[in-house]
């Protein structure tokens, strides 16, 4: 699914996110991506996401070369992907249906099949009941729970989520990984960045750790 | 782990993840498939459908800041609109004059009334002239008494002073082929002095001219401007929704979607300003037309100026309509590049 072959990513300011990176995820893996801030794991992500290209190196997704891909076909490059954030990223002017409803529409679906998928999505995320609600009415643990079911909305092949646990309680942190392993069931490859290594550890699944750019561990939490 | 999560979410989860098989099976049935052209087609008249109707929503709900991009917009429009329908007046009422352009043939005192019937016939079938009117010196007499008010002094006179007179009206006004004509008709026999009078209709033509070229450099001047103004206005709408634009990017929106609204608001701003312009015109031509068919019916003139004509006003509405796309696509297009999700 991802394939990072000696990836490297050096900014114009001589800052160096990632070192060499080299490493690989299979189709349905569930993986940790951990590290102190500025380890290099939003790079990471933003190199998958294509908002950065590696300056050295060969990063392939799902087949496609991300140093080469073009800019016309990153938009359907990131419609493979679902994305998580830490702050949410709703629409805040939007209702709950019409901000998971908004990679469907811009698949351009039918109505009904949107509605049907968002209904579903909502269900998953166990917020049915709140899709006529605007995101501002909603606690923290449930706009996360909205972001997911934007991202998982239009069935990625890739979910990314960055810190996606980052302001919220311990409960609820671990009520979100669950809804994570059950998308993750479903055939999702799913990769977080996290530095919650306690939640990591009680999970049990692969983890990368980032330390500088450089990557320092590759193995399953918790051993 | 799974453990500490909460039942609430796992329990609605778990029928769903119990069968994953379906799932992919569903995943992997029509979506990999590739769209057909239909679907192709109804996404994208959806996306323009949602599109227009996102732009109206967003343009009404702050109806006083849109009509006034509209009125400024406007104005822009109806300047050098309204200075150009007021010179198509003028060169209409020029155009009036201009066939009344006309060659006086005075002809030699001994030439009678046949000669000049003869002069006349001979004249009107000379290529470049359009009509040939003979005045006999009696009548020419009595017309002078009537119009200088001078009648009891002229019949005093020994005999009629006056010529002959043939009035060529030319086929066309072209100053080198009225003089040519001029020249030409001067050879005629019995013809004692032709007289041709160009200096006004040249004046008006230099006048019309200049004015033609002030109302191309105004509109230049203010469609850059109107451009600056819907640009200007589309940019503030794209910095209202920076967030969303980053969201529907990283969600996989290409750059056209991403346009697609501001390109129907700045159409909407245009069209709007378009209707505002056409009203603005036919009022205020309306409300100058009392005025200039009062100055007119002073010089015995039944001059009246000539509304907004419908092709002229569908044809401002058009360009309003392409200018407001055209501003803000390029607002977008310089804006776009920083709209990269961060």
């Amino acid at each position: 699914m991802i394939r990072f072959e000696q990836v490297a990513k050096r900014y114009p300011n001589g800052h160096v996110g990632l070192h060499e990176l080299s490493f690989r995820v299979r189709r349905g893996e569930f993986l940790f991506v951990t590290g102190h801030s500025g380890a290099g794991k939003s790079t990471l992500l933003r190199l998958l996401l294509a908002m950065e290209r590696p300056t050295s190196g060969k990063l392939l997704l799902a087949g496609q070369d991300l140093g080469q891909i073009s800019n016309a076909q990153i938009p359907f490059l990131r419609r493979q992907i679902g994305v998580v954030f830490q702050n949410h990223q709703l629409l805040f002017d939007r209702t709950v249906f019409n901000n998971v409803a908004l990679p469907l529409q811009i698949l351009g679906l039918s109505k009904a099949e949107v509605a049907k998928r968002v209904d579903s999505a909502l269900e998953r995320v166990a917020l049915s009941d709140k899709a006529e609600l605007f995101p501002g009415d909603l606690s923290t643990g449930q706009q996360q729970r909205v972001g997911i079911a934007r991202a998982i909305v239009h069935r990625p092949a890739l979910l990314l989520a960055d810190e996606p646990t980052g302001n919220l309680d311990p409960r609820l942190a671990a009520e979100i990984m669950g809804v994570f392993e059950d998308i993750n069931r479903l055939g999702t490859s799913v990769l977080i960045a996290s530095h919650d290594l306690a939640l990591i550890a009680r999970m049990r699944h692969r983890m990368l750790t980032l330390q500088r750019g450089r990557l320092i561990g590759d193995g399953e939490a918790g051993q | 782990m799974s453990a500490t999560r909460s039942p609430k979410v796992s329990e609605r989860v778990a029928p769903k993840a119990a069968d994953p098989q379906s799932e992919k099976s569903k995943r992997g049935g029509h979506d990999d498939d590739g769209p057909d052209f239909r679907t192709l087609l109804h996404a994208w008249l959806e996306s323009h459908r949602s599109s227009l109707l996102d732009s109206l929503r967003r343009l009404g709900k702050q109806p006083i800041g849109s009509f006034f991009t509209c009125l400024v917009m406007a104005v822009a429009l109806s300047l050098p609109m309204g200075l150009s329908l007021l010179l198509s007046n003028v060169e209409r009422l020029g155009g009036s004059w201009q066939r009344a352009a006309q060659i006086s043939l005075y002809l030699k005192l001994d030439a009678n009334s046949r000669d000049g019937e003869a002069l006349r016939e001979q004249i009107k079938g000379l290529p470049g002239v359009a009509e040939a009117e003979y005045v006999s010196r009696e009548k020419a007499l009595e017309e002078f008494q009537q119009q200088s008010g001078l009648g009891d002094a002229l019949r005093e006179l020994p005999e009629n002073p006056l010529p002959g007179v043939v009035v060529v009206t030319p086929a066309e006004v072209d100053k080198p082929a009225l003089e040519a004509l001029r020249q030409r008709l001067s050879e005629l026999p019995k013809v004692d002095v032709a007289q041709l009078d160009l200096v006004w209709v040249e004046r008006l033509a230099a006048i019309l001219k200049l004015g033609d070229r002030f109302v191309f450099g105004l509109t230049v001047l203010l469609v850059s401007a109107l451009l600056l103004v819907i640009g200007n206005t589309i940019r503030l709408h794209i910095e209202n929704r920076r967030t969303e634009i980053e969201v529907i990017k990283l969600v996989g929106g290409t750059d056209s979607y991403v346009r697609r609204p501001f390109l129907y608001m700045g159409a909407l701003y245009g069209l709007g300003a378009g209707f505002l312009a056409w009203g603005v015109l036919a009022f205020g031509l309306d409300w100058l037309n009392d005025a200039v068919i009062g100055l007119s019916g002073l010089y015995g003139s039944d001059f009246a100026l000539a509304g907004v004509p419908a092709a002229d006003g569908l044809s401002l509405l058009l360009g309003a309509v392409l200018l407001g796309y055209i501003g803000a696509w390029i607002a977008v297009a310089r804006h776009l590049s920083e709209l990269a999700p961060r």
